[in-house]
């Protein structure tokens, strides 16, 4: 059996019980339409309608993700050179990561106006997690290699750039594939307090004017795009770790 | 039972040997303390210890876990700082050597990089320390360790020994002043271990380069050291100097020499008499 055949056979279960699941007990509300349903709707509405929504979450999204993680990756990277930076700072961090960005979100709509809003919610989301993986990717460096470094007379500069940062990169793709999806969730909570265009705006005015199988139709889509965002992160800290030990699949 | 006074060759804490040559050429430590806090409590891991050798001398710490003698050799690569008293590498404070690149120091834990091979790794130090030595000088040193075959071989392509070559060879590309070995070969089998110690000391008689080695093995420190410093734990001491007088190179037919085997006896009687009951 093909390692790959579970995972589609689960998926295609779920299509079907879906399937039958709305066109028996959701059939007369409508609540939850079959798949195939919501396809003709997706149909109907056209790749145009989706697109252009898709397309404009996806650069708030996109541009969010850059500034909260690069901001994230060079944090980590001062407090892991400079310890009494992390004591003054990591708390901010932590508060960032605890506040509700639904909540945030009406206030960042009254200080900034466009798209602004929206991306440094999709900053905030990637921001605390990568921080972290970061963190953790730095100091998880060969300790004796680091000395190693240190005994031919490096710094601890040189320490970074020759052991820590490469030895970082398994564990900072860990927080980057996290955080493609929760900037996209990011971005959606932004357009939710209101946009021109985007997935969220979209779902909110099909949702407000009953048109359910719409609705579902733009979650798929949003569910899709964080997906395979999801999937290309993984794939680019696979190509460019190919050093880095892999958790074997246990085969019976 | 302590039995410290029965020890031949007994030193205390004066200088311990003479040597004939001005003091402070090669490896030099006087008075040396090291002082960890361990929670509220303190823990003397070195209690002024005193060593003089010779440039060129291949000098080993022989002493169970817990003597200290780690702890000797990070304060001479600088990786650890005295609590009082001095270390000397070839006249110069730890520190200066190090910012010399003079030291070259290899672990029990190869400690490659993952993602260089092998030649990139031992060319490490070269980029660390700005220090040039061609291309060519890479390649006799792979050589000389026995792997020019494995030049582009991954860390995780190797086996134990193969990685412990490496870092031998890492250690030596700078051309160092002072070689420090911290039990370099005390994870591998004792058959790749023999084999090992064989070579470095081919290694080390063709560069006669200052070394200080740090084993539990008493086999190892016979075989391949001028002089074997004994020491005993807590406190961290060293309780006798024993010459190695036998001829170089070293054979291991040698290994099988009854002269061989009663420098081991005597090493093995000063260490289980030296140090705490819990060895015997």
């Amino acid at each position: 059996m093909p390692h790959w055949l579970p995972g589609v056979l689960g998926a295609v279960g779920l299509l079907v019980v879906w399937q039958v699941v709305g066109m028996t007990i959701f059939k007369e509300n409508g609540a939850v339409p079959p798949p195939t349903a919501i396809l003709q709707q997706m149909q109907v509405d056209g790749f145009t309608f989706y697109w252009n929504n898709l397309s404009q979450t996806l650069k708030e999204a996109g541009q969010g993700w850059l500034w909260g993680n690069a901001l994230a990756i060079v944090l980590a990277i001062a407090f892991v050179q400079i310890p009494l930076l992390e004591r003054g700072l990591l708390r901010l961090a932590v508060a960032s990561y605890c506040l509700p960005i639904i909540a945030l979100g009406p206030i960042l709509t009254i200080l900034f106006s466009g798209d602004t809003p929206k991306v440094i919610l999709a900053a905030l989301s990637v921001f605390f997690t990568t921080l972290i993986a970061m963190l953790v990717g730095l100091r998880s460096a060969d300790r004796t290699s680091l000395e190693v470094v240190r005994s031919y007379g490096g710094t601890t500069w040189t320490q970074l750039r020759k052991v820590r940062l490469t030895a970082s990169l398994p564990a900072l793709f860990a927080g980057l594939r996290i955080a493609a999806p929760a900037a996209l969730l990011g971005a959606l909570i932004g357009e939710y307090m209101g946009a021109e265009r985007g997935l969220g705006v979209a779902m909110i005015n099909s949702q407000q004017s009953l048109q359910i199988e719409r609705t579902w139709g733009i979650a798929l889509v949003a569910t899709a795009a964080a997906g395979i965002a999801y999937g290309l992160t993984a794939l680019v800290g696979r190509l460019l770790t190919p050093w880095a030990p892999r958790l074997k699949r246990s085969r019976r | 039972m302590r039995a410290m006074a029965d020890a031949p060759q007994q030193v205390d804490s004066a200088v311990p040997t003479g040597g004939g040559h001005p003091p402070g050429t090669g490896i030099y430590l006087h008075e040396l303390t090291k002082v960890f806090p361990i929670g509220k409590d303190t823990v003397t891991a070195l209690d002024r210890v005193n060593l003089d050798e010779a440039d060129g001398a291949f000098v080993t710490l022989l002493g169970p876990s817990g003597c200290g003698k780690s702890t000797i050799l990070r304060i001479l690569a600088d990786l650890e700082q005295p609590t009082s008293g001095s270390a000397l590498v070839h006249g110069e404070a730890p520190a200066l050597a190090r910012k010399r690149h003079e030291v070259g120091i290899a672990f029990q834990d190869a400690a490659l990089l993952p993602w260089r091979n092998v030649t990139a790794n031992v060319k490490l130090p070269l980029e660390v320390s700005g220090v040039s030595v061609g291309q060519q000088a890479v390649a006799d040193l792979l050589k000389l360790v026995g792997l020019e075959s494995f030049a582009k071989a991954r860390p995780a392509q190797l086996s134990g020994g193969m990685r412990q070559r490496v870092a031998i060879a890492r250690a030596l590309v700078v051309e160092p002043k002072i070689l420090l070995l911290d039990e370099p070969f005390g994870a591998l089998d004792e058959m790749t271990r023999q084999r090992l110690n064989l070579e470095l000391q081919r290694i080390w008689t063709e560069r006669a380069t200052t070394t200080l080695l740090v084993t539990h093995s008493i086999s190892e420190a016979a075989f391949l050291s001028d002089t074997v410093a004994v020491m005993s734990p807590r406190p961290g001491r060293i309780t006798a100097m024993v010459d190695i007088d036998l001829p170089r190179p070293r054979t291991p037919a040698m290994l099988r020499s009854e002269e061989f085997h009663q420098i081991c006896d005597n090493l093995s009687d000063l260490l289980f008499s030296g140090g705490d009951a819990d060895l015997s």
